[in-house]
């Protein structure tokens, strides 16, 4: 397991941040807007060629994965777009676009002179396809024939599969049982496949209502409800559950 | 004491130079261009954001039969109205409202991340991407109400939404009293991302 996983329902954190403002640094602006290029050229998208030379996959789910293999120390220690910062700097080097000593040089080039400019260059057919992402989007749906093993009103139970590098299943949902409240119309893929975890192929999503009493038994708050959208995989009828259990 | 929660001194600075750095390497190598950042920031300035969370709330106010339709469909009920186009683009693809009633308050959270509604509400705030906020709010949802300055009465069920699959949510606030005789656009003005989103209702200003 891994922490990161398992934020929902955590004891001892002390107030809430109530800051509205989406960016507190001005240069959180600008790793935001890498990343958002990053996912608008990625190359599974079935968007026209441009002359970008990013080659390979950039989706939510590589920025989760990075964020999500930081010992969980660090996870906590950084913020929200140090993290962002960190993860996309790594995969460009890892990925052999940039060099660890390139960007570290030019760190300091830019520290010892702040108001030194980034240079001017590229194709404006770039940033077309970026504006075209973000018009268009990415539609996880799929038009793929599959069977919906549960309908509204049905009890069902969450399975605890191994999730080693990422998950969509919360760790305070797993082992637990609820109430579908929806069945999603049509089938719906994930960003990469998760591996032990399961996800990946096109499959229905299923909204599932939660009694918080039974998922934090006697340490909750009274007269409210939980739902969470998962993904077929996660969930199973209560009786492969029990027989597992008494297995 | 080890290294590890120690943060450098000059720790936005840095960043600030690291960040500058990795967008200049990139446009030189031809990966992004000069007006690539740019160009997302104008984008989430004038087309995606919560401008249009607003008008869609605000129609809902002064049409309930928009508003029955908005729960029921969202996406559909979104494509009636004169917005940007871009409506189920990035993160709006598959998006679902929920309506407060007197006797519901509802609370969108994302306890692995911070899946949002990218086209009707813009980006996240920070609040809603802190740790604290995502794990608190999905078990005592109205102690942390209660810290942003939202006291719920335990009478008023409060249904908690974790965005963990695909489908990005928003909140219908409820019209607050004493907006008879608004027109629309002055509806808008009173719809925060905040209430959007639970941790606040829409008050006549």
């Amino acid at each position: 397991m891994k922490l990161q996983h398992y934020l929902g329902g955590l004891e001892g954190l002390g107030p809430v941040s109530t800051e509205t403002r989406v960016f507190v640094e001005t240069w959180e602006t600008r790793i935001f807007g890498i990343h958002t290029a990053m996912m608008a050229l990625s190359s599974q998208l079935p968007l026209p060629p441009t002359p970008s030379k990013f080659t390979t996959v950039w989706t939510w789910a590589d920025l989760r994965k990075g964020a999500e293999s930081l010992n969980p120390f660090d996870y906590f220690k950084f913020r929200y777009y140090e993290k962002w910062l960190g993860g996309i700097s790594g995969y460009f080097i890892d990925n052999e676009y940039i060099t660890a000593d390139e960007l570290d040089a030019l760190t300091e080039e830019y520290y010892s002179d702040p108001s030194k400019s980034v240079p001017a260059a590229g194709d404006a057919a770039i940033d077309n396809r970026v504006v075209q992402y973000l018009v268009e989007g990415d539609s996880p749906k799929r038009d793929t024939n599959v069977s919906f093993d549960f309908a509204v009103g049905d009890l069902v139970s969450i399975k605890n599969v191994p999730s080693i590098e990422h998950t969509r299943l919360p760790g305070f949902l797993r082992n637990k049982s609820g109430t579908v409240e929806t069945v999603y119309d049509g089938a719906y893929v994930y960003l990469c496949d998760t591996g032990t975890d399961g996800i990946g192929a096109a499959m229905p999503v299923y909204c599932i209502r939660f009694e918080p009493e039974d998922l934090w038994p006697g340490n909750t708050e009274k007269n409210f409800s939980l739902y969470a959208d998962l993904y077929s995989h996660y969930v199973e009828a209560p009786a492969a559950a029990s027989a597992k259990q008494a297995a | 004491m080890i290294d590890r929660f120690q943060y450098r001194e000059d720790r936005e600075a840095y960043s600030a130079a690291r960040v500058k750095a990795l967008e200049a390497l990139l446009i030189k190598k031809g990966i992004i261009t000069d007006k690539t950042v740019d160009t997302v920031l104008d984008f989430f300035e004038t087309k995606m954001g919560p401008f249009n969370g607003a008008k869609i709330v605000a129609r809902a106010w002064v049409d309930p039969s928009f508003k029955d339709r908005l729960v029921t469909d969202t996406p559909a009920a979104i494509a009636e109205l004169n917005l940007p186009e871009g409506m189920a683009g990035a993160e709006g693809e598959h998006m679902r409202a929920v309506a407060n009633s007197p006797d519901v308050h509802n609370l969108i959270i994302c306890t692995l991340c911070s899946c949002y509604p990218w086209p009707v509400l813009g980006l996240p705030p920070y609040w809603y991407k802190d740790p604290t906020f995502r794990s608190r709010a999905a078990r005592e949802p109205r102690a942390v109400l209660g810290e942003f300055g939202l006291p719920v009465p335990e009478a008023i069920e409060i249904k908690v939404w974790d965005s963990s699959a695909q489908i990005r949510w928003f909140v219908v606030p409820e019209r607050p009293v004493g907006t008879e005789g608004m027109t629309e656009a002055e509806l808008e003005a009173l719809v925060t991302p905040e209430a959007m989103m639970g941790v606040a209702i829409a008050k006549a200003a």
